[in-house]
């Protein structure tokens, strides 16, 4: 299942970027104004509203990190040109997997049941991705559709498990038990939720930069992306790089999912991952595929988010009115038309 | 019950289960020629069962609801075609951007229009009307599958054929065809691709939009999420019948019979809901990895 | 004769690169014409013609077509204007008939709304009739041979009663013999009342079948003459400013040990008639240069693919120094001394996103590591300035490969294949559209590798490379070797040129040979 058309154009420029960004917040400025009774109410609640207070600020910065692990695990994707739709699957599975380990051994000491659940929720998600990464290496299916797939299937399947099995008997909502609490990652920055976590998702990002641009492993994946033909006939293997980025993407989406366990929810509910995998790609395009500006980029989506959380709940109108926003950014971010006219000379042939 | 009573209903419903998987593929069929895999056929059919049947409750109209819901649709479809193919972004972004953009669209307006973001029932809608015809319905076992479908199912297999007749039979079809084979032979003698591939784009905004009709109009409801992935096995139908009209039905009756069997499944065997959600994508993958395993060895 | 077409004053800049291809050329043509643009590759002909025939606008200019001033916005108005181009590399759609080709964007219809494929293949077949080709208009282009393409493209053109007909080199992908078929066409179709322009490089060819020409260097045009008049070595002169003739030393005998051995290679997919490539056995040596030419479509590429191990082969062996190799990855022949100039040097050879110096690092990245497993920076480059300068290479460590022009991206390819110690190496066009300067670096390099011993294959559809370079050279015609010959005075381009049709075969018995031949 070949597609024809050639899977670049994830790169964009700063011009692109602003140009991208003023639109988003024009399309959002036109809603708020069409949608709600008290739009100078809900523009306040929705710009200030994340960092008014300590607990807003905190819980916006909490949520930027699944969005930094998400972003990370796409990066090594497009950077390949593989294109990982399944996120979503993914850091929900890895989610599950976290919570099911910490369930099985509620006696452990903290870091051997973290570690454990950790390992677990990262080898779930890489071998969900590295499915369709290794069906494409072996027969060329596209993993553009397979990933997208598997993670659509598994999202029920995992559902099954929060409603059945892991079920918490002594409450009717759709979740797991709680984990024990020597796993709670540390809350730094209280009432919010944010954790400790967050140090070592930042040096993990700079360690996926160095691996990316200064290994030779990383030169091969980005060679491959950049063009596999060149690739093969240096002597790369090309199918391994349609695997590895796979498993590497997988593993931060498992990891996604076991540090919102761990860290915010400590337990698995329905649905709790609900858009992070949608909003790594966003991320990842932002970033233009670089795991250092991954952080501010899913600060910016953090921040998205959180605003038009408190926007609905102090105003009149709806969450989704971000998935719009965030349409919009996809829509026009990958746009060459519009940073083509601002983009440097070539130099004469 | 034996297998004659148990096979008649199972085949009837597949019938018309299949249907928007029928119109999508036909869509998508329509842009894969001209070169481009569309992704946004899960967002529009959405679009189109949302509008759809918001203006058919509105309009108290059945056909016009139809109408404007497919309007709507091949609205959104021309901003997907637009910046795709005149800002030159990347088709899978945009592809993902549109199924966004359907996701959120319909959940702020079913909110701000009617303060929920759940079910919509429309009770006074009338019902589609179903293909009655007295004369045949005598004829065992294939006047029981074939008749006694709402129009729309009806309507698909026109559209099958229309499709067929568009591709290989008009000079669009040939310039459809040409632009995903090899662009430069369009442009060397003054055809434009892209307009080709806006075309394909606009086709498949309208079977999308048709597609998501007979899902809500049907049901005279509006369930959120309502399209729940069939855009994204029309994109496997499409390969599995070989990228051609009739191949694209047979293949949208496959997935129509595996629904429609799921579903019958569910009523004797104790198979948890959460399964029989998950086994139309389950099915999907196995039928699209099995494929390209044919598919690569032939090329061996 | 009265003057039919005249451009004045065109000039064209590009915007992506800043080059101005056309500075203020003049061009005139006669009607009934042969008419040869001629320049060196970058000189601005393809530039011209596109103008001409609405694919390119120019910035200032005017064109004065059969008395009037035209505006020609699209190849549409061109063809309204009885304006026809044959491009260099066809624009054919492969799952088409020759019918459905031709008539493409004007077919013949229906009941208004159909297409009428009936019509479309009768007025195709007498468009085919009248003008002597060779072709079926109800067969897929796919079952073509290249020439018949070609004629394909013309009669594109005549179908759209083109009256002057545009060809952009069209000798390149030709044998001999289609060549001389296409010129015995061309001056049918002046005798017709038709005018031709033929874009070429090739001086005999100038000389063979033109009537007057043009030449243009470096963006104008720098002499008009008639054809009568002038001796190639003239015409070369004013083309490159310079004559330019390659004659170089080929002495050093001896030191012929074997290095790669090919032994009934084949290549056979399943369900398929013809074998891609036949027992093809063949042995190259140390400081020797083997030349491997053939008409495109014959096995050329399929074998060149082989021997960089990047296809495996279905039969027979091929030997690295008495090692069995066959089949083995692109990396382990790397390794064992394989370098490789491919091609495709946009898409294989380099990467055009990627900088020179990750480039230039591709097949030896893994010797560029600090303790700790990183990349030492410095180290790359410092390597990547030095191999800079050392190939002449006019462009800086981190500049995208795709801003440089054709021949430095080659000598980067160069660069990276040629540096350290080789075993052997295998060059594929290497000079393919480059110009005169960078060919004669590029056949200096290739002629150094084998002076320091290193065993040479040479794969190349030009003809005068091989007998310039090669000590020996083989055939390729159906994926098969037809034949295999010492490079000598003697051997000339046409003799070359009847094994490449398929007219010659050193290797069959001649009564199998004659359903090959007619079904050319």
């Amino acid at each position: 299942m070949q597609v024809r058309i050639k899977r670049s154009g994830v790169f964009v420029s700063a011009a692109g970027l602003s140009i991208t960004l003023a639109a988003a917040f024009i399309v959002m400025l036109i809603m708020i104004f069409s949608l709600s009774e008290t739009p100078k109410d809900t523009i306040y609640y929705f710009f200030a509203g994340p960092v008014t207070n300590n607990y807003y600020l905190g819980n916006m910065l909490n949520s930027a990190i699944p969005l930094i692990l998400t972003g990370l695990g796409i990066s090594f994707a497009f950077r390949t040109s593989m294109f990982n739709l399944g996120g979503e699957g993914q850091v929900y599975a890895g989610g599950l997997a976290a919570t099911a380990v910490c369930l099985a051994m509620p006696a452990a000491a903290g870091f051997t049941g973290i570690s454990t659940a950790i390992i677990a929720a990262v080898v779930t998600g890489a071998v969900i991705a590295g499915m369709s990464g290794f069906f494409k290496m072996k027969w060329n299916t596209d993993e553009l559709i397979s990933s997208f797939l598997i993670s659509n299937a598994l999202i029920y399947i995992v559902d099954n498990f929060i409603t059945g099995v892991l079920d918490d008997p002594e409450n009717n909502l759709l979740t797991t038990k709680k984990i024990a609490e020597q796993f709670w990652f540390k809350k730094i920055y209280p009432p919010s939720n944010l954790d400790i976590s967050i140090f070592f998702i930042v040096i993990l990002a700079v360690l996926a930069y160095l691996y990316l641009f200064r290994t030779h492993q990383g030169y091969e994946m980005r060679m491959c992306g950049l063009n596999s033909e060149f690739s093969r006939y240096g002597g790369i293997n090309v199918g391994k790089y349609m695997v590895l980025p796979m498993l590497i993407s997988g593993g931060f989406h498992g990891l996604a999912g076991a540090v919102s366990v761990l860290g915010t929810s400590h337990q698995c509910y329905k649905g709790f991952s609900g858009g992070m995998g949608w909003n790594g790609i966003a991320v990842a395009l932002i970033a233009r595929n670089n795991p250092i500006a991954v952080i501010p980029a899913a600060l910016f989506f953090a921040y998205l988010e959180a605003g038009a959380k408190s926007a609905m709940i102090n105003a009149d109108i709806t969450i989704e009115i971000a998935s719009i926003v965030q349409s919009v950014v996809f829509f026009l971010i990958t746009a060459q038309a519009i940073y083509n006219f601002v983009k440097p000379r070539r130099r004469s042939a | 019950m034996n297998s004659g009573e148990f096979s008649i209903p199972l085949i009837h419903n597949s019938v018309s289960i299949m249907t928007p998987f029928l119109l999508a593929g036909i869509g998508g069929l329509m842009t894969e020629l001209a070169g481009m895999l569309n992704i946004a056929l899960e967002g529009l059919i959405l679009i189109g069962a949302f509008f759809s049947v918001i203006f058919a409750a509105s309009t108290g109209s059945l056909f016009l609801g139809l109408l404007l819901g497919i309007m709507m649709t091949i609205f959104i479809s021309w901003i997907f075609g637009a910046i795709t193919l005149y800002l030159k972004a990347n088709v899978f972004i945009t592809g993902l951007a549109t199924n966004l953009l359907a996701g959120g669209l319909t959940t702020v307006l079913s909110f701000h229009m009617f303060g929920t973001k759940g079910v919509l029932m429309f009770q006074d809608l009338p019902k589609l009307p179903s293909l009655k015809i007295p004369a045949l319905h005598g004829i065992p076992v294939l006047g029981d599958i074939l008749l006694g479908h709402n129009i729309l199912v009806y309507f698909g297999w026109l559209i099958v054929v229309l499709a067929w007749v568009l591709i290989y039979k008009t000079p669009f079809g040939f310039r459809l065809r040409g632009t995903g084979s090899n662009p430069a032979a369009m442009t060397a003698l003054g055809l434009k691709p892209i307009n080709y591939q806006m075309a394909g784009i606009l086709i498949s905004g309208f079977t999308c939009g048709l597609a998501g009709a007979v899902l809500t109009l049907n049901l005279g409801a509006y369930v959120p999420n309502i399209s729940s992935g069939r855009g994204w096995i029309a994109l496997v139908v499409i390969y599995l019948g070989g990228k051609t009209p009739f191949g694209i039905l047979g293949a949208a009756f496959i997935f129509g019979l595996a629904e429609s069997f799921s579903n019958y499944a569910q009523g004797f065997m104790n198979i948890p809901a959460d399964f029989i959600l998950a086994f139309p994508y389950l099915i999907t993958v196995v039928a699209m990895v099995v494929m390209s395993i044919i598919q690569h060895q032939k090329a061996d | 004769m009265e003057t039919y077409l005249r451009m004045q004053n065109i000039t064209k800049t590009y915007s992506t690169t800043g080059m101005k291809a056309n500075n203020e050329v003049e061009f005139e043509v006669r009607k009934g014409e042969i008419h040869a643009l001629v320049g060196e590759n970058g000189a601005g002909k393809t530039t011209l013609m596109k103008i001409l025939y609405g694919i390119e606008t120019a910035d200032s200019g005017e064109i004065i077509f059969n008395g009037e001033t035209v505006k020609i916005n699209n190849p549409i108005a061109a063809n309204n204007l009885g304006i026809g181009m044959v491009h260099q590399h066809f624009k054919l759609i492969n799952e088409f008939t020759v019918a459905q080709n031709v008539v493409l964007g004007i077919e013949p219809k229906r009941r208004m709304l159909f297409f009428d494929n009936n019509k479309a293949v009768k007025s195709v077949a007498e468009v085919i009739e009248k003008n002597h080709f060779h072709v079926a208009p109800d067969k897929k282009i796919s079952e073509l041979s290249v020439g018949q393409m070609q004629q394909v493209e013309i009669i594109k053109m005549l179908y759209r009663k083109a009256e002057l007909l545009i060809l952009d080199e069209p000798t390149s992908v030709l044998t001999e013999q289609e060549i001389k078929r296409l010129f015995i066409t061309l001056k049918e179709l002046v005798r017709q009342g038709k005018t031709i322009i033929i874009i070429t490089h090739k001086l005999d060819e100038v000389k063979d079948v033109s009537d007057r020409i043009t030449v243009m260097r470096k963006g104008k045009t720098v002499a008009v003459k008639d054809t009568a008049d002038v001796d190639q070595a003239e015409i070369s002169r004013l083309m490159v400013g310079k004559s330019v003739v390659f004659d170089f030393d080929k002495s050093q005998d001896g030191c012929r040990e074997p290095v790669l051995s090919l032994e009934n290679v084949t290549i056979k997919k399943r369900r398929q008639e013809r074998p891609l490539l036949d027992r093809v056995s063949f042995t190259s040596s140390t400081c020797e240069i083997t030349g491997i030419t053939g008409v495109a479509g014959n096995g050329l590429t399929e074998l060149e693919d082989v021997i960089a191990g990047l296809r495996p082969v279905t039969g027979g062996k091929i030997y690295h120094n008495e090692e069995d190799v066959t089949n083995k990855s692109a990396r382990e022949l790397r390794d064992g001394g394989l370098a490789y100039v491919p091609t495709d040097r946009l898409r294989r050879g380099s990467s055009v996103e990627t900088s020179v110096k990750e480039n230039l690092i591709l097949t030896s990245h893994h010797d560029f590591m600090k303790r700790g497993g990183v990349f030492d920076n410095d180290k790359i480059d410092n390597y990547s300035r030095g191999l800079i300068s050392e190939y002449l290479i006019d462009g800086s460590v981190d500049d995208p490969i795709g801003t440089l022009s054709g021949g430095n991206i080659q000598k980067v390819i160069l660069a990276r294949e040629l540096d350290g110690a080789k075993d052997f190496v295998l060059f594929s066009e290497p000079t393919w559209g480059l110009d005169v300067a960078s060919s004669e670096f590029i056949y200096e390099k290739i002629l150094e590798m084998r002076h320091r011993g290193t065993a040479v294959i040479l794969i190349s559809s030009n003809i005068d490379e091989i007998l310039t370079l090669a000590d020996t050279v083989l055939v390729m015609y159906r994926g098969r070797i037809v034949t295999k010959q010492p490079v000598t005075r003697e051997l000339t381009r046409e003799k070359i040129g009847e094994y490449m049709l398929g007219l010659k075969d050193d290797y069959r018995h001649t009564d199998d040979m004659k359903g090959d031949a007619s079904e050319n």
